[in-house]
């Protein structure tokens, strides 16, 4: 089967180019010409050309630069560390500490942004140098942060389920509603391991106990209220009808400089600084992504992903089976594209596989998330783990393996929902 | 030879089955000899490229929404203008007066039409009963071109955009409380979780087309060229067919899911946006020139 | 020639930024005007319909421009992405020859890309092809920053190269965001 070889002759080149230091979006870029020079008669150039045009000028994707922003502003403020301050004597006696503000504040944030990129970018920003300086160890601290922000995809809103819900024609709303319980199943889990391991590695955990009066903490917890009217504000904005979940981010943008007016931190020299950095951050995420669009197009092109998911149908498994094999199907191919990618290359193969194995569309949509969700912390191409190596300049491996434990605690929730299915269907049944 | 070809629309979308036919048709017709690879739901190209990926040479074939061209020119507009052609039989006279003129318009571009479908006539998704135009006035409605958003003024409705994905939730939070599509589109949006009246007012009958790239065309010999045509004219007919039991289907499929199903509209309302759609006609005959001409006077308006 | 070229590398960043200020201020311009809206059916009863004609379209634009303006910015920044575990642990001079290697491969993709998006640009030009939303924009106006901000990158791939060729090191050496290292003390003097 010419294929097989084909595929792994592209993963050598990946390899190859990733391994030697070529530029993430170079090498994605590399593979998909040479994937598309050897085995198609369509013009690389300009498919080239089209495809990151295409990919570059979308409405939606403009809150990704917007949400990054913010938490450049929110970094070069007092608010991050007010926010630390605030939350220590309340998350001081739970094992763990500070690591849970990474779980919950992504949660948080999962609310308010579709993508995990920008969540992690965000909170990432302001919880690494916080918890860095409060000696906390790297790895859960990156791990953390890495497996927590993927929850942006999950929570709603979120870009994939949008892009799921239109190529296999389920309701939005619907889908969004049925993220909800998933996902605190999720920040569950994630606080539950944090706690555990907290539990067995008290050494390694910095064991500052703050003896405060209770007065002492309700004055730090005031200092709260900035975060809060921010994450309301963004919030609102969306339930009061005057933003949609993309305004909402230039909501945020607004609100943080505001607030950071407010408490004294917002300088001309930091609003520069704010928006050179938010430039720089999003150009590398936006460069990789067109990288990965015109490597998805190309694969669309050579048709292999479609060849793999029928290889894939034409074993006619049992529906247990066809989800254990679909799972190690979307991880593997979730190493080298993006999750997105993987649906939109993919469905129109094996949806109706899946409906003809008597599986519920709208659980498969939660299912396909989370196993995205895994696609963003596996390398060598995994977003979440770019925008934490561009944050503490550790290389890949490093913030890959930090990540290692989120990823077996999604497949474990995986195996939850196929188990219980109906902690996704019920919302949605009873809305 | 193999040819890809990309389209906007979900595989489950009655366009993009009646494409996978065509393309079972073709392969058929010539024993093999042309293979079409259907590519949906913008996975190879998104919507707005798919045109120009044809043009270039990119890939051989695709389909898109032909009134998305109309800022290029008015003709690829004419069966997106509100109340022009409101039935099945108009939108049928209309693409035939229409035909001749897009083929010379998309001719200058190197493409040539095969064929065109239509989709269900467009109704009005609101969340009160609508009787009359008054009826409309400032509420907001969803306008994503320049026809729409005169539509509105017109109608004294409140313009707004919004993006297709972000509908449903548009319509809860209040930032948008009026659009039209079709019932296709309502009912695979499931449109009753944000909307409880459908108004069946027929306002246009909008149509998908499907083309080709005319160098890629001259490389097929006789018999290929004449297989293609036959299974496009058959994939037209195929195709129109199905848009009609499509809107029937499609707007029990919303009734039984408990939207107030209007139809027919009140007579008022029907008079009102008549008077509306003839005043957006004179607008259109100015901007659309001599080949606006062409297609009012081949349709016999 | 050295400063004409960093001159030319700020100002794409400049202008990047200034697109990414621009998308915000569209947007929030937007969200005012729907809270305007928001009041008036509060108050009236009915919306007034205030929309900045195709927003959505535009802040693409201006997405598509803040990202490629930046490319080159960024890169001397050192904030592109990449796999530095072979680099870091060779010897001087074979990281050198990777480093050439790593150069030349995107220095030639940097060209290729800017060779046909210029070809695209053309055609959209020539066609005069437009937007489909409210206002007809030619799509070449805001497909030239894509041309031009990939075409800086080449120009500062290149430049690289050659200094690292003549044993040089590149800009982008060492740079790049610590969060970790970095004491952060003096940035939140209480
Ligand atoms: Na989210
Ligand atoms: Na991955």
């Amino acid at each position: 089967m010419s294929e097989i070889y084909l595929t792994v002759l592209l993963l050598l080149t990946l390899f190859v180019l990733l391994g030697s230091g070529v530029w993430v979006a170079f090498s994605l870029f590399g593979v998909g010409i040479f994937g598309m020079a050897l085995f198609t008669d369509a013009p690389v150039g300009s498919v080239l050309a089209t495809t990151v045009w295409g990919s570059s000028n979308s409405w939606a994707l403009a809150a990704l630069p917007l949400f990054i922003w913010m938490g450049e502003i929110l970094f070069r403020s007092r608010l991050s560390q007010d926010m630390f301050s605030g939350l220590s004597p309340w998350v001081g006696k739970i094992p763990g500490k500070l690591l849970h503000v990474n779980i919950i504040g992504c949660g948080i944030f999962a609310a308010v942004s579709g993508s995990s990129a920008a969540t992690a970018a965000t909170i990432g920003k302001m919880s690494i140098p916080e918890l860095s300086k409060r000696g906390y160890p790297e790895s859960l601290m990156i791990g953390t942060l890495a497996g927590s922000a993927t929850l942006g995809l999950l929570i709603p809103p979120s870009i994939i389920l949008i892009v799921y819900g239109v190529a296999t024609e389920q309701s939005i709303a619907r889908l969004f509603i049925a993220g909800v319980i998933p996902g605190l199943l999720l920040v569950a889990l994630f606080i539950g391991f944090v706690v555990v391991w907290a539990l067995f590695n008290k050494d390694k955990l910095p064991d500052v106990i703050e003896q405060l009066s209770f007065r002492e903490k309700i004055r730090r917890t005031r200092s709260l209220l900035p975060v809060i009217f921010l994450i309301s504000g963004v919030i609102g904005s969306i339930y009061l009808g005057i933003a949609s979940p993309t305004d909402a981010a230039a909501v945020g943008v607004v609100l943080a400089l505001l607030l950071s007016w407010c408490t004294g931190g917002l300088t001309r020299e930091s609003f520069m600084e704010g928006l050179m950095g938010a430039t720089k951050t999003s150009c590398m995420i936006a460069f990789i992504l067109a990288g990965a669009a015109f490597l998805t197009v190309a694969m669309g092109f050579t048709g292999i992903p479609k060849l793999l998911a029928l290889w894939i149908g034409s074993l006619e498994l049992s529906p247990y089976a066809l989800l254990a094999a679909l799972t190690v199907f979307f991880v593997v191919l979730g190493c080298f594209l993006d999750g997105i990618s993987v649906v939109v290359l993919t469905t129109s193969v094996i949806m109706p596989m899946v409906e003809q194995a008597g599986i519920d569309p709208l659980w498969f949509g939660i299912y396909i998330v989370i196993v995205v969700e895994m696609s963003q912390i596996t390398p060598p191409v995994g977003f979440n783990l770019f925008v934490l190596q561009s944050l503490t300049g550790r290389n890949i491996l490093t913030v890959a393996k930090a990540a290692l434990p989120f990823f077996a605690l999604l497949l474990f929730a995986l195996g939850i929902i196929i188990a219980v299915p109906e902690l996704v269907t019920y919302l949605p049944n009873n809305m | 030879d193999t040819w890809d070809m990309p389209t906007p629309y979900p595989d489950k979308t009655f366009h993009t089955e009646n494409i996978i036919e065509f393309a079972k048709d073709v392969e058929t017709a010539t024993n093999g000899a042309l293979t079409i690879k259907v590519h949906s739901a913008g996975s190879l190209f998104k919507h707005p490229e798919i045109k120009n990926a044809v043009r270039s040479g990119q890939v051989p074939v695709g389909e898109f929404f032909l009134s998305l061209l109309s800022n290029e020119h008015e003709a690829f507009g004419a069966d997106s203008l509100p109340f022009l052609a409101t039935n099945y039989d108009d939108a049928e006279r209309l693409w035939a007066a229409q035909k001749p003129v897009i083929t010379k318009l998309l001719d200058k571009q190197g493409l040539m039409p095969l064929y065109s479908v239509p989709w269900p006539p467009q109704g009005l998704y609101t969340n009160k009963e609508i009787n009359s135009v008054a009826d409309l006035k400032g509420l907001k409605f969803r306008a994503y071109n320049a026809t729409l958003e005169k539509f509105a003024q017109l109608t004294g409705a409140a313009p707004t955009q919004v993006e297709v994905p972000d509908i449903p939730q548009a319509y809860t939070t209040g930032r948008v409380e009026a659009m039209i599509t079709s019932p296709s589109t309502g009912a695979n949006s499931k449109a009753w979780d944000f909307v409880s009246h459908y108004t069946h007012i027929q306002a246009w009958v909008p149509k998908n087309i499907v083309v080709i790239n005319k160098s890629a065309w001259r490389k097929l010999d006789e018999a290929t060229q004449a297989a293609v045509l036959d299974a496009a004219q058959k994939a037209e007919q195929r195709g129109w067919a199905m848009s009609k039991a499509e809107t029937d289907a499609q707007i029990q499929v919303m009734q039984d899911n408990g939207v107030t199903i209007v139809n027919p509209p009140s007579e008022q309302l029907v008079q009102d946006l008549k008077a509306v759609g003839a005043e957006m006609l004179k607008d259109w005959k100015t901007a659309a020139g001599s080949e606006g001409e062409e297609i009012l006077s081949a349709y016999g308006n | 020639m050295r400063q004409i070229l960093n001159k030319l590398y700020q100002a794409s960043g400049w202008a990047a930024a200034f697109f990414l200020l621009a998308i915000c201020i569209t947007v929030i311009a937007q969200v005012l005007l729907n809270l305007i809206d928001r009041l008036s059916t509060a108050i009236t009863g009915e919306a007034i319909g205030l929309t900045i004609p195709s927003y959505g379209d535009f802040t693409g634009f201006f997405l598509a421009a803040s990202s490629f303006l930046a490319l080159a910015y960024t890169l001397r920044d050192g904030s592109h992405i990449r796999v530095s575990l072979l680099l870091q642990n060779l010897p001087q001079n074979l990281r050198r020859v990777i480093e050439i290697w790593c150069l030349v491969v995107a220095a030639t993709m940097a060209l290729f890309c800017t060779y046909y998006t210029g070809l695209l640009v053309h055609e959209a030009f020539t066609y005069n092809d437009l937007s489909t939303g409210m206002i007809a924009v030619p799509i070449w106006l805001p497909m030239t920053p894509m041309l031009v901000g990939l075409g800086i990158l080449a120009i500062a791939l290149l430049d690289e190269l050659v200094t690292v060729l003549r044993g040089g090191e590149a800009s982008y050496e060492g740079k790049g965001e610590n969060l970790l290292q970095q004491d952060h003390a003096d940035l939140h003097a209480e």
